[in-house]
């Protein structure tokens, strides 16, 4: 496991594939909650605009949450 | 007041806290890519600009009080606001003292934030009728411009003067003026959030594709984890006053007026770099020079976004300087529910005592909130975001966010537009141009390029 290689970005340790995979998941899930938007205010009768960013947002940190759990964190912490 | 907003002040502000502790904690997460897109959510959600802007309040103490801790312990900022305080702290750790910093800095931090906020909403009140004749315009070269904007232009032309590369910085300021207007126009409308959040995400967009390319990926490749060691911490007393010398706190209060005053046209990160590097050069003795510098630079951090926020909001009306063209960017944006800016709303709807109220209480809870939980579990929090979140899954975020907010501008056109933008942002910065400089040509390209065409020569 200690020879995998990783690049380096913004200082931390990432797999190209994972974050690939990382940002498909957000971003699929905050377009679909986004295009849901108008059909939902419609239901309930709000202004779709505000609805469709608060609700991709609201998709994005879903995919957040299910990309924390499947990807491995490339830290090791030793306490010293 | 009444009770109901009363209650929704403090728990906006709670929830403001809690969350941005934890952002504050997490490394690599840029200020105006997470606080630009929640305030912005929120606008357009329909809440209120004044509880928008209480929420954003208790975010900068929050957020500009944690993201120094992961500094302290193991060497990783946890925003673009503390990255100078990396080095001081590097010495700091050599000596044994990374929990001296640690709280040192967690107490700067309410020093600059009260200090800032006395110093920008006293100021605010008696600059304000200065407003109106900056807001005024002029014709030149039979363009229309607003009084604000030569305030920019200085700022930008300044800051592109302390750029690591000066003659690029100037260059790139109507170059890229000429990129967004472009754009703009093509579009048919003026595009603000996805162009900001594609010159923020712009250094990490123009990292991630040189590493597609076959030669240039060589320099990022890492073999095995990435190793951090995190250090013990002694337990640490409540008491805020117990943890500053005098020297710290009168330099934390001197420096947390003047810088809060500069931020409406300065930016923060520049003004946190250049004071503390200065403190930290007057002392001969090497260590304490970097304690100082890291305990000041942290007072700054808080100064610089209240002062940068709060004078162009309150007295401008437009975003001057980088901060307010950045992080605070949502509030100077026109909305349709409330038919003009959110800025314009707060100040016509709420008298000038309410929203100096507002703004203590909003502070008042975000530090009762976070400095018990930062001074008692600060390691426990680091030991934790460090163990289980990946950064992949942070900037599949961040990148998610921008692509949507793209969309939402202006379509599939919006992120192509994005891409192009974050690519030339990014290489810009490669070339030693501050983000900074781009964000003030952001503000003021609408009136730079017909500036531009209307010359004479």
């Amino acid at each position: 496991m200690g020879d995998d290689e990783y690049y380096e970005l913004y200082g931390e340790y990432v797999s190209l594939k994972e974050l690939g995979i990382a940002t498909l998941i957000s971003s699929v899930i905050a377009m679909i909650f986004f295009s849901l938007a108008p059909s939902i205010a419609n239901l309930i009768g709000t202004q779709a605009t505000g609805l469709s960013i608060t609700l991709g947002a609201v998709g994005a940190a879903i995919g957040f949450a299910i990309s924390t759990l499947i990807i491995k964190v490339k830290r090791v912490v030793s306490e010293v | 007041m009444d009770p109901m907003s009363l209650l929704l002040v403090v728990i906006l502000s709670i929830l403001s806290t809690l969350l941005y502790i934890f952002i504050g904690i997490l490394p690599g997460t840029d200020e105006t890519a997470t606080m630009a897109p929640i305030a912005l959510t929120l606008l357009l959600a329909g809440m209120d600009p004044m509880l928008v802007l209480v929420w954003f309040i208790a975010s900068i103490a929050a957020f500009k009080m944690a993201d120094s801790i992961p500094v302290a312990l193991a060497g990783i900022p946890g925003g673009v606001m503390a990255v100078p305080q990396v080095p001081d702290a590097l010495i700091a750790k050599e000596h044994g003292l990374a929990d001296v910093i640690l709280r040192k800095g967690i107490a700067a931090s309410v020093v600059g934030q009260v200090v800032a906020i006395v110093v920008s909403l006293a100021l605010s009140y008696y600059i304000m009728p200065v407003g109106d004749w900056l807001r005024a315009t002029d014709v030149v070269l039979g363009v229309k411009v607003a009084r604000w904007f030569w305030l920019v232009l200085v700022g930008v032309v300044v800051l592109a003067l302390t750029s690591r590369n000066r003659f690029i910085a100037l260059i790139s300021i109507p170059a890229v003026a000429l990129v967004f207007q472009g754009l703009r126009a093509v579009y048919g409308k003026s595009v603000y959030i996805s162009f900001f959040l594609g010159i923020t995400i712009g250094p990490m967009m123009f990292e991630l594709l040189s590493m597609l390319h076959r030669e240039l990926r060589n320099s990022y490749v890492r073999k095995g984890l990435k190793e951090v060691k995190l250090l013990k911490v002694e337990k640490i007393s409540l008491n805020p006053l117990k943890i500053l010398t005098k020297e710290e706190l009168t330099h934390s209060t001197i420096w947390s007026a003047v810088t809060s005053v500069l931020a409406t046209v300065m930016s923060p990160v520049g003004l946190t770099t250049l004071i503390g590097d200065l403190l930290r050069e007057s002392k001969k003795d090497r260590v304490r020079g970097a304690v100082l510098a890291y305990t000041v630079r942290d007072a700054i951090k808080n100064a610089t976004y209240i002062g940068g926020t709060l004078i162009p909001l309150l007295v401008i009306g437009a975003p001057t300087g980088p901060m307010a063209a950045g992080p605070a960017a949502p509030f100077f944006g026109k909305y349709d529910h409330l038919g003009m800016t959110a800025r314009d709303f707060i100040v016509t709807h709420y008298d000038y005592l309410t929203i100096v109220v507002m703004i203590f209480i909003s502070t008042a809870i975000a530090f009762l909130v976070a400095y018990p939980i930062l001074v008692k579990y600060s390691r426990a929090l680091t030991l934790a975001v460090f163990r289980r979140v990946p950064a992949e899954a942070l900037y599949g975020l961040f990148i998610a966010i921008v692509l949507m907010l793209s969309y939402y501008d202006a379509k599939i056109a919006g992120i192509f537009g994005t891409i192009i933008v974050s690519l030339v942002s990014g290489a810009l910065w490669r070339l030693g141009v501050s983000l900074g400089v781009l964000f003030m040509v952001l503000v003021s390209a609408p009136t730079l390029v017909p500036l531009l065409m209307a010359l004479p020569i």
